[in-house]
């Protein structure tokens, strides 16, 4: 039995991820409750924002959903897996294959090139080499920096280290793409072309989650979610806003 | 109707060699200059260790060399002597030509000790047993012609005595050059003599040094003949009458079996001939010593370089937190992160050992060159040096690579 609100209607597409009165509890002393218990489905090709202040439990939440932190209670199923059961190796494989992240801050390694970048996501996913750089290529193209293949992070804008990010995050296929707050170190032009080029990949049929306090990057996503001292709230739909 | 989750185990993430040699190599180039300082104390390390062994054994080799040709060729013969009390000399007048006849035998001379009582010795015949001037403690040596030949002096003046002297019993003598001090005589010109027990010797030659028999520097030499003519015969108890042979090289062992013989046939036995000690044993000693002094110096080199390179180490996995944190997310596992680490600090200690034995050999070199040494690198001194620089890079890196495995992703990422 879960405390918090339903949060999704039942979908229609198969569930990238389902939570089952999913909590996350820190030892103190003092003990902190950053998550809790909450149920929420996101389903194959949905763009779910999540916004709150900060300290509600955002990050909380993308770490659980990401597999870089383990709930203190309920079941998560990723793509349908129960990744609850699983031992960490295979967790950190299935992170590696099955989820891309997009940080605020690009963390880009600044003495290689774009595609470089890209090609690290496909270091430990057994990736063979020789497939590597037409992939990172792709990808690259895909978003937009198909010119940029051979540039260093440090002769890239804001923008565009965003979307090499964001194409190492896509090389591998992933399921899911997690965004902590993408737009956070980009002026409004940049994050405007960044929130479109998030449009376009969902209406690829990608799923998004997007972890962001910022109004404008919500109001991309088709359902909303608010949360509030680590309580989600009832997600709101384009029609609801 | 609610989808069973599968529980499936995924694929498993992966770091192949191919892969970790990359990115450790793109991780050491990443800050070249620091890569280059981190080496620099295996560098000096490794180096320290190939030069001091490699200059050990140069030195130790030179050393070698002329003490082997030195003690290989000498035999040394002494008088045993037919009972304790002293008596006539055992080596025959002509010893020296019954030696130097032998095959492989080159020069020989007998020599000993004057056994003189209460000696007065100066360079005029006033000097007392009193007196300041008297020299009494200068040694008297009695030798034949034939051991200048084997000694090899260096003059500082004069002359040598020789067989013609030796023949008319003359009373001449060759000074040493601590006796010539101990004397007063600096100049031959005006033909000072020596008084011993007031008896005159004419002054010949003064010399400076020999390669054999160190005991000429100290006294006053007089022909055999003379001495056992005017003194007393030496002691067989204390300082035996004693021949000195050089030999050919590889002769000295034959000759030491034929000597006693060859002086003595009627009474070989008297005569014991000591052949040249065997000189590796000695030399072995010394290399012993020097290497023993040597790798504690370069064991104190390479601590020093392994803690440089933990500590560097450690900084650039300080550094690196969200490189590390990026790489957790992307799917490395802590050991991935922990090995990747571990071949940095490995490759730099194996770059640093081999640039370290370059260094070292160079070094060795340019010493044999400049002292015209023949330069002597042993393997078990250079072949190692990569292997020790890789094993410091190895453990010095251990203690950052568990600390970088060990970095939480979430804690990482947020920096």
């Amino acid at each position: 039995m879960t405390s918090g609100p339903a949060t999704e209607r039942p979908p229609t597409a198969p569930a990238v991820i389902r939570l089952r009165g999913v909590s996350r509890t820190y030892p103190g002393p003092p003990e902190v409750t950053a998550l809790r218990p909450a149920d929420l489905v996101v389903a194959r090709g949905d763009y779910v924002a999540v916004v709150g202040p900060s300290g509600s439990g955002k990050s909380t939440l993308l770490n659980l959903l990401g597999l870089l932190d383990r709930p203190s209670t309920g079941s998560y199923d990723l793509d349908g897996v129960d990744v609850g059961a699983l031992a960490e190796r295979d967790r950190t494989a299935l992170r590696g294959s099955r989820i891309g992240f997009v940080f605020q801050t690009f963390h880009l390694l600044p003495h290689r090139t774009a595609a470089e970048n890209v090609m690290l996501a496909q270091v430990y996913n057994g990736t063979a080499r020789a497939r590597r750089r037409p992939a990172a290529v792709a990808a690259l193209s895909q978003v937009g920096l198909g010119h940029r293949i051979d540039s260093l992070p440090t002769t890239l804008s804001g923008g565009e280290c965003q979307r090499v990010a964001i194409a190492r995050a896509l090389v591998n296929a992933p399921a899911l793409l997690l965004c902590d707050e993408p737009t956070g170190n980009l002026d409004s032009g940049n994050a405007a072309r960044l929130l479109d080029l998030l449009d376009a990949l969902n209406a690829g049929g990608l799923t998004l989650v997007v972890i962001t306090h910022a109004a404008e990057v919500a109001d991309r996503a088709q359902r909303v979610i608010s949360i509030k001292d680590g309580t989600l709230s009832k997600a709101r739909t384009r029609e609801e806003r | 109707m609610r989808m069973r989750p599968r529980r499936v185990v995924p694929e498993r993430s992966v770091l192949g060699p191919v892969d970790l040699a990359a990115e450790a190599l793109a991780g050491m180039l990443q800050r070249p200059g620091r890569s280059l300082l981190t080496m620099l104390g295996t560098v000096l390390g490794v180096g320290a260790f190939v030069a001091v062994l490699g200059l050990t054994s140069t030195a130790t080799g030179q050393i070698g060399a002329r003490f082997d040709a030195l003690r290989n060729t000498t035999v040394v013969v002494n008088d045993a002597g037919t009972s304790r009390e002293p008596g006539p000399v055992g080596f025959p007048s002509d010893a020296d030509a019954r030696i130097t006849a032998l095959n492989g035998a080159t020069s020989a001379g007998v020599w000993w000790m004057v056994p003189l009582r209460r000696p007065i010795i100066g360079a005029t015949a006033t000097v007392t047993a009193g007196s300041h001037a008297n020299a009494g403690d200068v040694p008297v040596l009695a030798a034949s012609p034939g051991l200048f030949a084997v000694t090899a002096p260096a003059m500082r003046s004069g002359t040598l005595f020789n067989r013609s002297h030796e023949h008319r019993r003359a009373q001449v003598a060759v000074l040493g050059a601590a006796a010539a001090r101990q004397l007063g005589i600096a100049q031959l010109n005006a033909q000072p003599a020596v008084f011993i027990n007031g008896l005159p010797f004419t002054i010949v030659g003064i010399i400076d040094d020999v390669a054999r028999v160190p005991d000429l520097l100290m006294g006053i030499t007089v022909p055999r003949s003379t001495a056992e003519r005017l003194f007393p015969p030496p002691d067989p108890g204390s300082r035996p009458a004693q021949m000195v042979i050089q030999t050919e090289r590889g002769a000295a062992q034959l000759v030491a079996r034929q000597a006693p013989v060859a002086l003595r046939p009627d009474a070989p036995a008297r005569l014991r001939a000591v052949p040249p000690p065997d000189p590796r044993s000695l030399r072995d000693e010394v290399d012993t010593d020097l290497a023993g002094l040597f790798l504690a110096l370069a064991g104190i080199s390479l601590v020093i370089g392994a803690v440089g390179i933990a500590n560097t180490t450690l900084v650039a996995v300080l550094e690196r937190v969200q490189e590390i944190g990026l790489r957790r997310s992307l799917g490395a596992r802590p050991r991935h992160v922990a090995v990747q680490f571990l071949t940095e600090s490995t490759a730099l200690g194996l770059l640093g050992g081999l640039i370290g034995t370059a260094a070292g050999v160079g070094a060795v070199l340019a010493v044999a060159i400049v002292r015209q040494w023949t330069a002597i690198l042993e393997p078990a001194a250079v072949l190692p040096g990569p292997v020790i620089g890789a094993l410091v890079g190895m453990v010095a890196g251990a203690y950052p690579a568990i600390r970088a495995a060990r970095i939480e992703p979430l804690e990482a990422l947020r920096r």
